[in-house]
């Protein structure tokens, strides 16, 4: 295992201190979009260890938001007595536990599939999961589910909320930063390049594979079990969304793909954009999220962490060979 | 078994159209290995450009096909040389957002100029119907059904017979060799691209006379595209409709005796069993013989 350099871990502390003093000065409403971006950037690093390291893009994510959240609130319905920050702690579990079952029996048969058959067996997998719950009367999807409030009395809600995302962000983040850094990373990698050969050369390449669907999996059910108590009340429709499948995979494609910090920096941004800048062009916003998709995939292939290390490169090219 | 049968002969007839609406997107994912996202959007162009057509000629909707097709295919052939062209060969990702991208744009456009109301097209013998065997037909649903097969027919008979068809499947093969031989690759993908798009037009004006329709289905018709296509196989006109067959009598089957609510539940379930026990479609991919 690598160590993590100095400046890096530095600079994203500088960071983690700067966005926890954020609601102090904010007003409430960039609170709210602040607490988007934190939760989209958690969301796109738990998808980043499976679709960006691994390079096995899930299409379907949306399914453990979904499972992790109704199964926390079905658990926490039995539990009004209790406490709310045990409910919360006790729904995290069953949300991680549902989400941990889910994936490991998903992931035996859907892995052997690869690239775009991957992506919409998946899409396919969070479809079920949404009509399932929808329609069987136990899960309550189409009824609705409330979750109790959580945050305590002296706080306002939306700063709690804020702070326990930039948290479970936090987490997401250390536990993909190792990942990224240990052997089982750099299997990772390996499979994404080239998986026959990684196979051939000994990495335990299934293994490795149903290791990060699971880890993913369970990060995302975390979170979802988090923004389920955000909202206070969810039916099917409002966590088993399609918009949320896709804005995943545009994350990582806007910050740079297979990269750690890529799909904080692309969930930042476009949330950003769609929140703040768009807000008032309700008629223009597919549109405008369209040309903006097209525009990433012809000028920026590589996204916003590939053109800034084009940048440098040249920049650097330039230094060392002076022109005429 | 009345039911049974009236059943699956109604999966039968809803296959046929499923066919032909994907049959193009089967076309672009076999010779340019593109998923095209955006295929459920140019299935509804086709579909309201009959219906502005129809109105202002005032002729049945199924008379309009030549000309949608026409329409379609100019657009599919700049849509295909100025955009997805620069993703061809690239990640497959890449390709996906593009022409995912194209689809939400334009999905906005059609909800600007036709409203995000259900509309349908309503031909003269809406309401007629005939009985055959005890079975009821509409006559609507026949007619659209046999306007697709005749289509699935000319397809297959371009591909096969045609320089055209000849020169597409030889670009599908081997694109090197291909190009060797002196094909112009981008020009074959663009027409390509460009008699798909004409094709999924013309599933636009069969879906349009037997189905209402509004933008926000685009989404509804691409997945619908893929799933034949996975069930079926790659590339070929037999493959989409085995696979339209097939998904429209599993679609019939589970509304009716399962629930009206399951038919995506079962959709997704048969695909994914087929994908692990033959993941090149029971066809097979049509182009990869020489592989």
């Amino acid at each position: 295992m690598r160590r993590a350099s100095l400046p890096a871990v530095v600079v994203v502390l500088a960071c983690v201190i700067v966005l926890a003093a954020g609601p102090l000065v904010l007003p409430p409403f960039y609170v709210r979009v602040g607490q988007l971006m934190l939760y989209s950037a958690g969301l796109a690093l738990a998808w980043t260890i499976l679709g960006g390291f691994a390079g096995y893009a899930s299409f379907g994510h949306a399914a453990f938001i979904g499972v992790g959240a109704f199964a926390a609130g079905l658990v926490e319905l039995q539990l009004s007595g209790l406490p709310p920050a045990l409910q919360l702690a006790i729904g995290l579990v069953a949300g991680a536990l549902a989400c941990a079952v889910l994936s490991a029996a998903v992931a035996y048969p859907i892995l052997r599939l690869r690239g775009t058959f991957f992506a919409i067996a998946m899409l396919g997998v969070s479809h079920v999961c949404a009509e399932l719950n929808n329609n069987i009367d136990f899960f309550q999807g189409s009824l609705g589910l409330n979750f109790p409030p959580v945050a305590p009395v002296s706080v306002e809600p939306e700063t709690f909320f804020y702070e326990l995302y930039l948290a479970a962000g936090l987490v997401v983040l250390t536990i993909a930063w190792w990942i990224q850094r240990s052997r089982f990373g750099a299997g990772l990698l390996s499979i994404r390049e080239d998986e026959d050969t990684a196979r051939m050369l000994g990495v335990p390449t299934e293994r490795y594979k149903r290791m990060a669907f699971v880890v993913s999996a369970v990060l995302t059910g975390l979170l979802g079990v988090i923004y389920a108590h955000s909202l206070g009340y969810i039916t099917t429709d409002s966590v088993y969304r399609d918009d949320t499948n896709l804005d995943l995979i545009v994350y990582s494609m806007l910050g740079g793909m297979g990269t750690l910090f890529g799909p904080v920096v692309g969930a930042f941004v476009l949330v950003f954009v769609i929140q703040v800048v768009l807000a008032r062009l309700l008629d223009f916003h597919l549109f405008a999220t369209g040309l903006l998709l097209v525009i990433i995939v012809l000028a920026a292939p590589g996204g916003i962490l590939g053109l800034v290390r084009d940048f440098w490169a040249r920049r650097r090219r330039d230094a060392a060979m002076p022109a005429e | 078994m009345n039911l049974v049968a009236q059943t699956i002969v109604d999966g039968l007839v809803l296959g046929g159209i499923y066919a032909l609406a994907a049959v193009g997107f089967s076309l672009i994912f076999g010779v340019l290995h593109v998923i095209n996202l955006s295929h459920g959007v140019l299935v509804l162009i086709g579909a309201y450009l009959a219906l502005v057509f129809s109105q202002t000629l005032h002729v049945d909707p199924l008379l309009t096909i030549p000309l949608v097709m026409v329409v379609l295919f100019a657009i599919g052939y700049v849509y295909q040389r100025f955009l997805i062209q620069y993703t061809v060969g690239r990640t497959p990702l890449g390709s996906m957002l593009l022409t995912f991208g194209v689809a939400l744009m334009l999905q906005n456009v059609m909800i600007w100029l036709f409203s995000p109301d259900m509309k349908n097209i309503t031909p003269t013998y809406a309401f007629a119907s005939f009985h055959l065997a005890g079975l009821a037909f509409d006559a609507v649903r026949v007619s659209a059904l046999v306007a697709s097969l005749v289509l699935l027919c000319c397809l297959a008979f371009l591909l096969k017979f045609s320089a055209l068809g000849r020169v597409i499947r030889a670009t599908a093969q081997q694109t090197l060799a291909a190009r060797l031989c002196g094909v112009n690759v981008r020009h074959v993908y663009a027409l390509t691209f460009a008699v798909s798009a004409a094709f999924a037009g013309a599933a636009g004006i069969v879906i349009g006379i037997i189905l209402p329709f509004s933008p926000a289905d685009e989404a509804l018709w691409t997945l619908n595209a893929f799933v034949v296509v996975v069930l079926g196989g790659v590339g070929s006109p037999a493959g989409a409709l085995l696979g339209g067959l097939l998904l429209g009598i599993a679609n019939t089957l589970t509304a009716q005796y399962v629930g009206p609510a399951f038919p995506n539940v079962t959709m997704f379930l048969l695909l994914v069993l087929l994908l692990l026990v033959r993941p090149n479609g029971l066809l097979g991919n049509a182009f990869s013989a020489s592989r």
